[in-house]
């Protein structure tokens, strides 16, 4: 729950934030969460992708599609406690509206292509002269610098993964790579590494009075994260790669089988210690692995018998077990076993908040946990432009008449059909989901 | 001028797990100091080794992570010492529970902040749980949904042990926000990381808010997606390329692409247009495709893909990124010096800045500036 009291380390100051998909929504989230006003801007011409995606339950609903842009559940997990302003950045009228926001922010955080910044007028050189005192933070794929050669590539989530080395560092050594299709780690990283430069060039605010430009190529910054690998190669010349679930510091580490189909648990036991208790459950005939050389030489051998060991057990119950005796272990659980995990619905993991077009909504919480100013989730949404009229006025100090007619000028647009709400239709078991949530059946 | 964070003191006690936030730390200005008990911090027992160099200073992971950082070696039972380092630490990391932690709160400040990084959080009752990189992942959901259907499920990244770097970038995240705080009320905190939840919060794609949506089961697929044709990986003369068509404008490039390299005129007929048709027809559509591909190289058709503007990646090695040529004219790649004397390559700086904040030393000896905080 929130306390009023207490202030929030971002309070006070004010986003304006030209995000799509993941990696500055994911930053600008963060940074709401913490008490930062964060200014979505978004365009009907060219919506951000979690605009496009809507939710699998609305497909066909024609009468609904008003709503839709509202409805994907990616836009809480990106955009909670934001809001949204409907802006059209190529009009002049849009865009001069934008400037006029700018003079009153203390951030601006964009991963729109370092070109697409360019050309809608709004790089470091365009928005410092605006407001000098700016903490300007660009995540461009490739860099903002022109001159160098990929400035102009096409850089989105899926492509990065394989670019910087992720992809062939994914999948047993024997296969194929397998890549990292499901999921977008390269985005996220840089979505962390953005709110550290971001907390950064306020600190850098505070000391010196000045703005600062932060550059955060993503292919640059998802590399930072290989450098032993690099150091070895330059070193020896040995190009390291996937290994499975492997480790080069120890055996045995897998994903084993389990009783069941398609079961399967993650056992780390590559210290002695572990070991001893791993092999003493297994009750293994003799201490052959008791070497740990031994074990990594031959673990084909090793990961065979403990794979003809734990498909007898149920994984979870294999899990409990190990992790009741100091092994490292948890089952590689599926989108069901999260659903039912006793340990993150303890730790409320999944949050409520209110959502102007569907009442309320589910959402993961941030990870990161502050005890003595814990963030606060004030919106689930927000619907697509649903604060541009009270942001012009109040931000931009821009009159009612003047909102008006830059909306009839297509410089702006506010939300469709706010009349239109649509519970979702689990909304009446979140309380199952999410402890200390009102049954809607109350509601 | 020097990083934003110059001044500001930093004791890390952790291993792997809040490595990564202390050597950003450091980058940024901060003095980090590393408490080793006498054998060495277990960051320096991990391999890939440097040949030429003897334990314990011969760990790439040390050598890298240590980077800007300070080490200073306490034996476990000198309290005295470690009250006198801890007395003036405006941060700690940490990466054990409480009960197992040597430092009591009475011998931090009240303005320290201390932020504890560990497998499962503070609270729950998973909270004794062990982990590692490949335990983090299995409990995210994403590990079972990462690799080919007819195989074990894959750690997204193996070895490169993202769940903790995320972890620790999260880590610093909150270490930063508490120092704002700390800014107005003079008081420091707890900061809090799950690694659990650091794996949770970047893969909503395989979290409980998009499967209620959705209600799909989410399977491992291999290393294409059935999002779209092509799009995935596919093979080429020194490796693969990834190559991702959703868009109606990247597939009429792509057609035309592979009908002028190989000749096949079906492939630019109209009915391949609609993306449905292409999800039926995708064994013929990838076919057609790995006929462009497998006679060119990586670098080849990223170059030629790009040129048509349709987003193709190599699948980059290790040693591919280090002769890449945007890296090299960009001068990402930095070195350091190991303890013989020798330069190797690292990345560098993750970001850049107009303001020069970071800067960076080789990683420390074992105690090599115990003297100076001790002595």
């Amino acid at each position: 729950m929130t306390n009023p009291a207490i202030e929030l380390p971002l309070e006070g100051i004010r986003v304006f934030e030209l995000g799509t998909a993941i990696a500055s929504p994911f930053c600008g989230r963060l940074m709401a969460h913490y008490g930062a006003d964060v200014l979505k801007i978004e365009s009907q011409v060219s919506p951000d992708v979690v605009r496009i995606l809507g939710s699998a339950w609305l497909k066909d609903r024609d009468d609904l599609a008003a709503a839709a842009p509202d409805t994907s559940p990616y836009v809480p997990e990106m955009n909670a406690s934001k809001r949204s302003v409907g802006l059209e950045l190529k009009t002049t009228a849009g865009r001069n509206a934008a400037l006029a926001l700018i003079a009153e922010c203390d951030v601006f955080l964009a991963n729109f292509g370092a070109r697409a910044l360019a050309e809608l007028g709004l790089d470091y050189e365009a928005v410092s002269a605006v407001n000098p005192k700016i903490v300007y933070v660009q995540l461009p794929g490739f860099g903002s610098d022109p001159d160098m050669p990929y400035y102009s590539y096409v850089a989105w989530g899926p492509n990065q993964a394989p670019l910087v080395g992720f992809d062939d560092f994914t999948g047993h050594a024997s296969d194929p790579p397998a890549g990292i299709a499901t999921v977008a780690p390269p985005d996220y990283m840089s979505a962390l590494h953005a709110a550290v430069a971001t907390l950064s060039g306020l600190e850098h605010l505070e000391l010196t009075g000045d703005g600062v430009h932060v550059d955060v190529s993503q292919f640059e910054t998802t590399l930072a994260l290989l450098g032993p690998f690099v150091m070895d190669y330059d070193l020896s010349g040995t190009v390291h790669s996937r290994i499975g679930n492997r480790s080069l510091w120890g055996a045995p580490q897998g994903v084993y089988p389990c009783a069941g189909h398609e079961r399967w648990i993650a056992i780390s036991a590559t210290d002695n210690e572990s070991w001893d208790v791993l092999a003493s459950l297994m009750e293994l005939p003799d201490d052959h692995f008791d070497d740990p050389d031994l074990r990594l030489a031959q673990q084909e051998q090793l990961d065979s018998q403990i794979g003809t060991w734990t498909v007898n057990f149920d994984a979870d119950d294999l899990a409990h077990r190990l992790q009741s005796v100091g092994v490292a272990a948890h089952v590689v659980s599926t989108n069901e076993d999260l659903l039912h995990d006793t340990h993150t619905m303890s730790r409320n993991w999944y949050q409520v908040a209110p959502h102007a077009r569907l009442g309320r909504d589910v959402f993961s919480d941030c990870a990161v946990k502050l005890k003595g100013t814990p963030g606060r989730w004030t919106d689930a949404g927000p619907s697509l432009a649903q604060h541009t009229r009270e942001v012009l006025r109040d931000v931009a100090g821009m009159s009612d008449e003047e909102i008006s007619q830059l909306v009839a000028d297509k410089g702006a647009f506010e939300q469709l059909e706010p009349e239109t709400l649509v519970p979702r239709p689990w909304d009446d078991w979140i309380h199952l989901l999410v402890p200390g949530t009102a049954d809607a059946r109350d509601l | 001028m020097a990083g934003p964070y110059n001044g500001l003191r930093v004791v890390d006690t952790t291993g792997l797990a809040g490595a990564y936030a202390t050597r950003l730390f450091a980058g940024l200005g901060a003095e980090v100091i590393r408490l080793e008990p006498p054998d060495g911090s277990p960051l320096r027992y991990l391999a890939p080794f440097a040949e030429s160099i003897a334990p314990p200073e011969n760990s790439l992971w040390w050598s890298y992570l240590a980077m800007g950082t300070r080490s200073v070696v306490i034996e476990p039972d000198n309290k005295d010492s470690l009250a006198q380092i801890l007395s003036s630490a405006d941060v700690i990391f940490e990466d054990r529970l409480p009960e197992d932690s040597l430092i009591s709160p009475d011998l931090l400040p009240d303005t320290t902040v201390r932020t504890s990084i560990v497998p499962f959080g503070l609270t729950g009752p998973k909270r004794s749980w062990k982990s590692s990189n490949l335990v983090a992942w299995a409990a995210s959901g994403v590990l079972y949904a990462t690799g080919f259907r007819d195989r074990a499920p894959v750690a997204p990244a193996g070895h490169v042990q993202l769940a903790l770097h995320a972890s620790a970038a999260s880590a610093l995240v909150g270490t930063l926000l508490a120092l704002r705080a700390r800014r107005k009320s003079g008081e420091g905190q707890q900061v809090e990381i799950s690694m659990q939840e650091a794996a949770l919060a970047i893969a909503p794609e395989t979290g409980v808010p998009v499967f209620l949506d959705d209600r799909v089961h989410r399977e491992r697929s291999g290393n294409r997606r059935d999002l779209g044709r092509p799009f995935g990986l596919y093979p080429c003369s020194d490796g693969f390329v990834s190559i991702i068509v959703l868009l109606p404008r990247h597939w009429t490039a792509m057609a035309s692409w592979v009908a002028e390299a190989t000749g096949n005129e079906t492939i630019t007929e109209e009915v391949f247009e609609d993306l449905g048709v292409r999800m039926e027809t995708q064994d013929l559509i990838d076919t057609w495709v790995e006929e462009l591909t497998v006679g060119q190289s990586r670098q080849e058709l990223f170059q030629e893909g790009q040129r048509r503007g349709i987003p193709v990646t190599p699948v980059n090695t290790v040693n591919a990124l280090l002769d890449d040529p945007h890296l090299k004219a960009a001068r990402f790649w930095s070195e350091t010096q190991l303890p013989d004397g020798s330069s190797v390559a690292v990345p560098g700086a993750p970001f850049r800045t107009n303001a020069d904040w970071w800067t960076m030393t080789a990683a420390p000896l074992l105690g090599q500036h115990t003297e100076f905080y001790l002595g």
